[in-house]
């Protein structure tokens, strides 16, 4: 283990607000706050992430969900739990995604979900209104969450990425 | 009287798609038809777009395979400015198209189809999956990973960033290769020819279990369709079309690809979105044909890297000149990987690959622009008309996918009248009629992505319309 902060947005910049993980990724990579973590924005999680996230003390992944209001956003922790098997093998689930970098690799870090609430799923390559409202609001809490992290463990300095 | 079997959607393809299998009176299949349920609006929603938003656009259509779709649409808006690109752009843009080649082909052999490889079509689907692979062979799992995070990362590298490598561009590329990129992506491919090596060696051995399955998994005879360069040999980037029958005559040798429509028809069957492409000459249905890599190995009289043709060599050996089963897509993608992996460790070994010079400027000088180019699932066209100011007013798109739709559905119609009997479904059934699409690995991922996990659905449906069976994983 590397002991990195991850931070992975995900999903299809043309269907709207699917495509908020990659707005938010490409935000929080600009963020000065995250200087020295590791923004990676995707269409979908597949299996090559998986050292990536063995390699990471903490992985925030970030994306569409259909289960909060449109606009709002949940963060939860996800838990570990054991092996989780997949139908989808070229489509991981974060809980996948993480099981198979535990397989693999030995390594599992703690994980975080942040799930957006969307309006559409339309074709286009711009978020809703009420979505891209949320942006800044969303930014601010991944960077909160890290910089917690961090002060709670009391060894972990953002700017170095490094949590050991 | 008749039943249908509804299998929807399909899993461990990309995007969303449904098979339904016809049976007569007697429970015995009648018909099978694979279906694309996802609507493709991105020839309608680029209308109206500068033409220079266009290669960032169509990267976005597929998370799988960003690049062949940014390589195919900057050299349609190459023909749109009158431009060449500069040699070493025109390099610079191979590398990353076979890096594109290396991580999509990965992804589909190492975690699509090495669960039924390892674990046989019959195993139990808790473990026939990428999990668990990893538990049986974490060998052959962190192969999978290696290499296609080998692809991703030279895709990443050259791109320069993480989040839209958008770096072929018009004329050419965005900025030059730098010698600490290139040394950095040659010191690991040894690694990843090892690994795909391997991953040969593994499939090689394990090939006689499956010429029962083989023969009858997309046993079908059919053209076979692919670029070739100027020797004969593939060509990923360039080239021209080669069409080859399945005796191994040519029905036609270098075309150019920018012709495609005197040659290729299209048409579009109620019961899917996916369009269907025909060989002209022979007509709809008949002119049938297959792409892709094992088009590709077929169509070329070698790859014209050492250790890929050493593997060409022993293919042919093995399965003759012009092997006739979809099951030996598998084998082809694995040389198909070998050669991509070769070629690129070439391309960055050139005198002239750290050459300032890989981007050409124009404004619109034509008003109508096609780019082709092989992307890992095959031929892929993009076509674009423009106006003076080159705003975008009319695009087709060519897929891989649509060149092997009537292919797809004639695997898809074998395997089902060998493994479905009557009313009685069963898991290895489901798994078969499945995995015969996989072998052409389609990619309709132009959809939205999974919102939740998406179950596996088999209904089976009498004459009434009402369900009278179903299994849901």
């Amino acid at each position: 283990m590397t002991n990195g902060v991850l931070v992975v947005g995900y999903g299809n910049a043309l269907r709207t607000d699917d495509g908020l993980g990659r707005h938010a990724a490409e935000r929080l990579a600009d963020d000065p706050r995250l200087d020295g973590v590791t923004v990676i924005g995707r269409q979908q999680l597949t299996p090559d992430l998986a050292l990536d996230v063995s390699r990471a003390c903490l992985v925030v992944f970030v994306d569409a969900s259909h289960g909060p209001p449109a606009g709002s956003f949940t963060i939860e922790r996800m838990e570990r739990t054991g092996t989780r098997a997949t139908a989808w093998s070229h489509q991981l689930s974060p809980s996948s995604l993480v099981a198979l970098a535990r397989e693999l690799y030995g390594e599992a870090p703690d994980v975080f979900l942040v799930s957006v609430g969307v309006k559409s799923l339309d074709l286009g390559d711009r978020l809703s209104p009420v979505v891209e409202a949320t942006l800044p609001r969303l930014v601010d809490a991944v960077a909160d969450l890290v910089a917690d992290r961090a002060v709670r463990d009391g060894t972990m300095p953002v700017a170095d990425n490094d949590c050991a | 009287m008749r039943n249908q079997i509804v299998i929807d959607p399909i899993t461990r393809i990309e995007g969303h798609s449904k098979i339904t299998i016809h049976l007569d009176d007697a429970g015995e299949v009648t018909d099978a038809q694979f279906h694309v349920t996802q609507f493709r609006g991105f020839e309608r929603i680029v209308q109206g777009r500068p033409i220079h938003e266009m290669p960032s656009i169509m990267a976005r259509i597929c998370g799988i395979c960003p690049v062949s779709h940014l390589v195919a649409s900057s050299k349609a808006c190459d023909e749109i400015l009158a431009v060449e690109p500069p040699p070493t752009g025109a390099d610079l843009r191979r590398v990353m198209n076979l890096a594109q080649i290396v991580q999509s082909n990965a992804l589909s052999f190492f975690h699509l189809s090495s669960p039924d490889l390892l674990f046989g079509f019959d195993a139990d689907p808790a473990k026939r999956n990428i999990i668990g692979v990893a538990q049986a062979n974490p060998g052959l799992a962190r192969d999978g990973v290696g290499v296609r995070r080998f692809g991703q990362q030279i895709i990443e590298w050259l791109g320069g960033k993480r989040i839209h490598p958008a770096w072929v561009v018009p004329g050419g590329v965005d900025a030059p290769l730098s010698a600490e990129t290139r040394d950095r992506i040659l010191s690991t491919i040894p690694e990843a020819v090892a690994a795909i090596e391997r991953a040969l060696a593994w499939y090689k051995s394990s090939l006689v279990r499956w010429e029962d399955e083989a023969a009858a998994f997309g046993d079908i005879r059919t053209a076979f369709m692919g670029l070739v360069d100027q020797a004969g040999n593939v060509d990923y980037y360039d080239g021209l079309l080669r069409v080859m029958d399945a005796e191994g005559r040519l029905l036609a040798d270098r075309i150019d690809p920018r012709s495609y429509q005197e040659y290729l028809g299209e048409t579009v069957e109620p019961w899917s979105y996916l369009k269907s492409t025909y060989w002209k000459v022979l007509g709809y249905p008949d002119g049938i044909y297959r792409v892709g890599p094992l088009a590709r190995v077929i169509v070329a009289a070698q790859m014209g890297t050492p250790r890929a043709d050493l593997e060409l060599d022993e293919f042919r050996r093995r399965l003759g000149r012009v092997p006739s089963s979809s099951f030996h897509y598998h084998y082809a993608r694995l040389i198909d990987t070998l050669y991509a992996a070769e070629r690129i460790d070439e391309l960055l070994r050139g005198p002239e690959i750290l050459s300032p010079r890989v981007r050409a400027f124009a404004e619109i000088n034509r008003n109508e622009g096609i780019g082709v180019s092989e992307a890992p699932r095959g031929t892929l066209i993009h076509h674009y008309r423009v106006n003076d100011d080159g705003i975008v007013e009319w695009a087709n798109l060519v897929i891989a996918t649509g060149h092997n739709n009537l292919a797809m559905n004639r695997s898809v119609r074998q395997v089902a009248k060998r493994y479905v009997k009557s009313a009685k479904l069963s898991e290895p059934m489901l798994n078969r009629v499945e995995a015969v699409i996989r072998c052409f690995d389609p990619c309709l991922s132009c959809s939205t992505h999974a919102l939740g996990e998406m179950a596996l659905q088999l209904q089976l449906i009498g004459p009434d319309g009402a369900v009278l069976d179903e299994l849901v994983r």
